[in-house]
């Protein structure tokens, strides 16, 4: 099982177990606590599981536009985007952070992706003058997230982080390491993922001493928080609520796709596709009970209409919430439905993402 | 991390990590410490009616943190005789006190003698989690 630079931090502190190849923390005292740390204050997370990838070279922003639906080439370097790997068929290969460099690309994917993805965009781009680096085990990332998110990575960040916008990134330092800084994140709350490079397993000292000194002012999570913080905001997370069968608009994820944007692999599938849905990706809030992956949705008068995808109990409802799959004639806000748990059956409601009160919670709450 | 569990001397235990505390005629029935930090913080309890007839090491309800469901086994066969309904509004106090506010259900048991032999003490159950997996 493969190691984080941050491993010898979870092994004292925390429980660990694997996720897509590597050890990591669950969590380190309470998963709600640490749920709660992130709405309310800040909370830090090792992300460095996750993939990085540099994509650089005369023919990069060609080759980025051929494997995802965003256009490359209309973003200014220093912006970071959300978006998703397409398939042929359209499916998502994988969804991910590119962010548009001075020099190229750098994109953050799925851990348990990382080789399929690499393949992907290996074999496009053969016909692309573009290299690629895999920069994943030489570097550390670690995301801070939370309202005070810029009063606990401020101390050690060279560069003002009031000025770095939301979906943008500077590079910088931070600690003694140079580093990327984005204003991007997964768990519905304002907040930074930091690259710091030349910190792999074996260098990871500078990296241990960012982790240490932002654990002072900012809560460690683990991945228990860092699913439930990503289900109450509604996020999909790869492999439960999207895959390589699922297309961006019954995933509600069309909004990556550059509008009039042709050329890049999926495009004809999609335009296809997106005449005729026959399933919509869906929150649903129940009155008791906690919704689980695979528990069926179904009408008051028991027809069945959908799946739960991903399921938690919500610390800021103290309710159980899903992300759902459901036929579209079932989809608006407010239907009532039934979860089966188990042998019952449990009263909600659809509900659309994400499940908090935005004025209350998330990274639009100071911007009303 | 090394946790410590506290696995008080006086009671009996399940391999699915059930204690029980034996009084007369009636025994109250938990989730020991283990298995409250293991789940992590217990979110939701499936509780059985009173007067439901329960089987030994079967299955009476569920407990559920905020990713996992796990069954809770009758440590012993005999009909519920209560249930601790401060539960359904205060789950953590399994974690909180998992010997001792957090005890799930109380059950009159049909055959204690006969069915006690099944159940673990605290030495056993303590090197049962010594054990390897």
């Amino acid at each position: 099982m493969k190691q984080t630079p941050l491993y010898e931090f979870h092994a004292n502190h925390g429980r660990l177990a694997e996720f897509a190849g590597y050890e990591m923390p669950l969590w380190y005292t309470s998963v709600v606590d640490e749920h709660l740390a992130v709405r309310n204050k800040a909370g830090i997370f090792d992300v460095s599981h996750m993939g990085r990838v540099t994509l650089e070279g005369p023919d990069a922003t060609k080759l980025v536009d051929r494997v995802v639906p965003t256009s490359a080439s209309i973003q200014a370097p220093g912006k970071s985007f959300y978006t998703l790997l397409l398939n042929p068929k359209g499916g998502i290969i994988d969804d991910l952070i590119i962010m548009k460099t001075d020099t190229g690309y750098l994109l953050v994917v799925n851990a348990a992706n990382k080789t399929k993805d690499l393949s992907h965009i290996q074999s496009v781009s053969e016909d692309y003058n573009v290299t690629i680096h895999d920069l994943t085990d030489s570097s550390t990332m670690i995301a801070v997230q939370g309202p005070e998110a810029i009063p606990a990575l401020q101390p050690l960040s060279s560069v003002d982080l009031s000025q770095v916008k939301r979906y943008t990134h500077v590079a910088g330092t931070v600690g003694r390491s140079r580093a990327m800084i984005t204003r991007t994140g997964y768990t519905g709350e304002d907040g930074f993922e930091i690259i710091l490079y030349d910190s792999g397993l074996q260098n990871n000292s500078a990296a241990m001493q960012v982790w240490t000194e932002l654990s002072a002012t900012a809560r460690p999570c683990g991945l228990g928080a860092r699913d439930s913080l990503r289900v109450e905001a509604g996020l999909p997370l790869y492999g439960s609520d999207i895959d390589d069968s699922t297309n961006p608009f019954e995933a509600e994820l069309s909004w990556v796709i550059t509008k009039e944007k042709t050329g890049y692999i999926g495009s004809e599938a999609l335009a296809r596709s997106s005449l005729s849905l026959t399933r919509i990706r869906r929150g649903i809030v129940l009155q008791e009970k906690i919704p689980r992956h695979g528990f069926a949705v179904t009408t008051p008068t028991d027809e069945k209409i959908g799946v739960v995808t991903s399921g938690t109990f919500s610390p800021i409802l103290k309710k159980g919430v899903a992300i759902a799959y459901v036929n579209p004639a079932h989809s608006r806000t407010g239907e009532p439905v039934h979860v089966t748990v188990r042998e019952s059956q449990a009263n909600g409601s659809i509900t659309k993402p994400p499940f908090y009160d935005e004025n209350l919670y998330g990274w639009k709450r100071h911007k009303q | 991390m090394r946790d410590q569990y506290s696995i008080p001397e006086d009671l009996y235990y399940t391999k699915e990590h059930e204690w029980t505390r034996i009084e007369s005629g009636i025994v109250t029935v938990g989730i020991t410490d283990y298995a409250a930090k293991t789940l992590n913080d217990i979110v939701y309890l499936s509780l059985p009616s009173p007067d439901q007839d329960l089987k030994q090491l079967s299955s009476f309800g569920t407990v559920e943190s905020t990713k996992a469901v796990s069954e809770l086994y009758a440590p012993l066969s005999g009909k519920v005789a209560a249930v601790n309904s401060q539960l359904v509004n205060h789950p953590e106090l399994v974690n909180q006190s998992p010997y001792d506010q957090g005890w799930i259900i109380k059950i009159r048991p049909s055959d204690l003698e006969g069915e006690k032999e099944k159940l673990l003490d605290s030495k056993q159950y303590a090197a049962f989690l010594s054990s390897p997996d």
